[in-house]
Formats: structure tokens, sequence, C-alpha cells
């Protein structure tokens, strides 16, 4: 029992802890790669530990039937159970009735998850299709297509092949190094295979909407998301072209980029500010904080596993 | 790179282009000028668009008359009204370049986008 114990309980702390530290360490984004994947690794610590211990408690079940036969039939009945309750065929029926209605329960609702990951991945495709069959080809990028619509709009579709839609509204509003800055940032999405990241942390929050840590999950995670992919399209097309590429999206306000360095205003300042790079001392310390929280949290439990023999650490890896 | 997918987005501009219903004939005399293609090709990759729906077809004689069930603009209003909905129903609405802003948002970055044309030299 101690062992389940040990890993309910680490599971426990970190799914109601984890999020005030994570919270804390991501805010600014200043290292948001290593944030998303702190994020990701304490969802994935929190489901690993959990299904070591459900590993020991059903093992622990299946060894000492008799035993928790025993325990169930006093924790109920108290002093009015007896071996002759017990023992009896009827109890032990009932027993194995319980067991099997809730590995039942935990199918259909694995069964329905995967139904759902399903029917999105059906829609997207179809949805990439229909972009690439609608959309007109945009010159010089391949995997991206212009819908004609007035809406500014700019996003991927992961699959084979990945697609980047951008609507005419949008282009209308962007020049040259603004649309390089969109694309990257999409290109960044897809690359780091963010739909995946978003949509488990989704499905975890609606299977454990009262776990903190799964709750506050899927939207850490998507705006970590965005900041990488920021990141990525400020590296490649310069901040100016990316800050003035989300002004024109946002207004629909054409934004010249060179606007942006005559002007000293200070909202514009703060849209700066979040784009340039961190000071490196600053960039340094959140860097190692996150580091050491990524690895006792890949750590932790796979000590766990390890020091509960075999089967359990081939457990966690396959899970 | 010229795979299946793409030459289904080459037909549905063909029909898309024309007013009148057309025949698999009339879209593949006009594509060998273009590429090195197979007539049945071009018909199994309509039968497929049809069954897909993106095409109805009448009977003529021999041949179908081939017309697109909705228009180019049709097909791109109801695309940007799942890809804007945010139900979640579709991976795409997780990467919105800019997501949904409410008014305050907007009104600060229309409040930035004004200051900065009103400085813009000339």
């Amino acid at each position: 029992m101690r062992p389940a114990l040990l890993a309910f309980g680490y599971a426990l702390a970190v799914a109601w802890y984890a999020p005030l530290l994570l919270t804390r360490l991501t805010a600014p984004g200043v290292s948001a790669r290593l944030g998303l994947a702190a994020w990701s690794a304490a969802m994935a610590s929190v489901l690993a530990s959990a299904l070591v211990a459900l590993e020991f408690l059903i093992r622990a079940a299946v060894a000492g039937w008799s035993g928790l036969a025993e325990a169930v039939c006093r924790s109920v009945a108290g002093g009015a159970c007896t071996p002759a309750v017990y023992r009896s065929a009827i109890f032990e029926f009932a027993l194995a009735l319980a067991a099997i209605a809730a590995a039942l329960a935990a199918a259909v609702l694995a069964w329905r998850y995967g139904r759902s990951v399903q029917r999105v991945q059906r829609r997207t495709r179809a949805h990439a299709e229909a972009a690439r069959i609608t959309g007109r080809r945009l010159p010089g990028t391949p995997s991206a297509v212009v819908l004609d619509a007035a809406p500014r709009a700019a996003y991927c579709v992961p699959g084979r092949p990945a697609t980047i839609v951008l609507t005419s509204g949008a282009l209308a509003v962007l020049d040259r190094a603004q649309l390089t800055a969109v694309l990257a940032h999409e290109r960044a999405h897809l690359a780091g295979r963010h739909h995946l990241l978003i949509g488990l942390s989704r499905g975890l929050a609606a299977s454990f909407p009262a776990v903190p840590l799964f709750t506050r999950g899927p939207a850490e995670v998507a705006r970590l998301a965005e900041m990488c992919a920021d990141d990525a399209a400020a590296r490649r097309s310069g901040g100016p072209a990316l800050i003035t590429a989300l002004l024109a999206m946002g207004t629909g306000a054409a934004v010249p980029a060179a606007a942006l360095a005559a002007t000293t205003c200070a909202v514009t300042a703060r849209l700066a500010r979040l784009l340039d790079p961190p000071r490196p001392g600053r960039r340094v310390r959140y860097g190692l904080a996150l580091a050491a929280v990524l690895v006792l949290l890949a750590a932790l439990p796979a000590l766990a596993a390890a020091s509960a023999g075999p089967f359990a650490a081939h457990g966690l890896l396959a899970g | 790179m010229r795979g299946f997918g793409d030459l289904e987005t080459v037909l549905m501009e063909m029909v898309w282009d024309r007013d009148a219903p057309v025949t698999v004939r009339e879209l593949f005399e006009e594509l060998r000028h273009q590429r090195d293609i197979a007539y049945t090709t071009v018909m199994s990759t309509m039968d497929n668009l049809h069954r897909k729906g993106w095409l109805e077809r009448a009977k003529e004689g021999k041949a179908y008359r081939y017309t697109a069930t909705a228009s180019r603009e049709e097909y791109s209003a109801r695309l940007m009204r799942e890809a804007l909905a945010g139900g979640g129903d579709t991976e795409a609405v997780l990467s919105h370049f800019v997501a949904d802003m409410d008014g305050e948002d907007s009104e600060v970055l229309r409040a930035v986008v004004r200051r900065l044309g009103d400085r813009r030299p000339g």
C-alpha cells in the first residue's frame, strides 16, 4: 500500500502546487520554450505517477484478494462483519462485480476520449482539404493558401501536408516583412507540434475538471506556445515586423515597420519590450529555475517506478 | 509536387471559372496542353470530387455535365466560420496569429496605430 500512497501523494502535490510555482516562473515569458516544456512535464509527471499508483493498487488487490474483501467488508459493516459474511459467495460476487464495473467505467471514459480526439482530427483533415481546394496559392510558399474572405485571419492546420491559411483580408494589411513574420509564427506552431500539446492539455482539463494543474494547463500551454512562435518569428524577421504585423492584424490598419522606430508612445514601448530580448542575467536565472523544475518533474516518478520493480517501470515508460 | 490533391484544386478552379456546366472531355482538352495527363485521371478525380460533395452532375447523352455545389466565395465563408468559431472542433482554431480580441484590447491597439500614423513623417 505504501508505494501506491507515495506515488499518489506525489501526483497530488504536483497537481496542486506546480501551478503556483510554474505560473510565477513562466509569467514574464522570459524563456517560453523551457516554460512550455515545464508545464508539459508537470502534466505528464502527474499522469505517470497516478498511473504507477493505480498499478500498485491493482496488483495489491489481485495479490491480496481475501484481505481486500475483509477490508472492504469492515469499512462498510464495521463490527457486524464476520468471516461468514466476507467469505460468502454473494459478498465475493458483489465485490467482483464492483471491480468489473469500475474497470468498465474507466474503459468507457478512455473510449469516449479517443472518439472525441478522432472527431477533431477528422474535422481538421476535412478543413485542411477544403482550404487547399478553395484557396489560391501564395507564390513562393507552397504550404500556404489564401482564402477570399474579408476577416483578417492567419492560422495553420496540422496534418500531412500541414497547411497555413491566410485570408485576403489579412494579406491586404500586411507588407512583405510582416507576412514573413506571420508565416514564421505559424510554421513554428507546426514545427513545435503545439496543437498536440494544446489538444492533450484540453483533454486532461475535460477529464479531470477539479485538478488545478489540469484546469490551468490549456490556457498556460496556449499562451506559452504563442510566445514560442513569436520568438521564432522575431528571430526570422525581426521584432518590428512582428509587432507591426500583430498591430495590423489586430486592427486592420496597415502599419509600416518604420513607423514603430519613430514612436515613443507608452503602449508601443510595452509591446516592443515584450519582444526585446530580456537581459542575459534574468534569462539565465529563469532558465536555470525552469530547468531544475524540469529535472525534478522527470526524475521523481522515474525513481518511484524504478524502485517499484521492472513491471511498474515498464508501465511508466509505455504510458 | 504535383500530387493527386493538387489536381483536385486545379479542376475545381476550372469548374468555378466557367459559368456553364462542364464535361470531363472539355476539362481534359484544356488540361492536356498544360500538363502530361490521362483522360481517366481527370475522370476519376472529377468522380472523387463529386463523391466528396464538391460537384454535382447531370447526365447528358453518354457523359456527365458537372457544376460546383457552391461558389468559391461560399466555401471560403464556410471555412472562415469554422476557423473563427473557436469551439475547439478543429485543431485549426488553436493557432490563430491574433486570437479573438475583446473590445478593450482592440481599442488599445487602434490607439497605438493612430499615434503611429500621426508621427509618421510626411
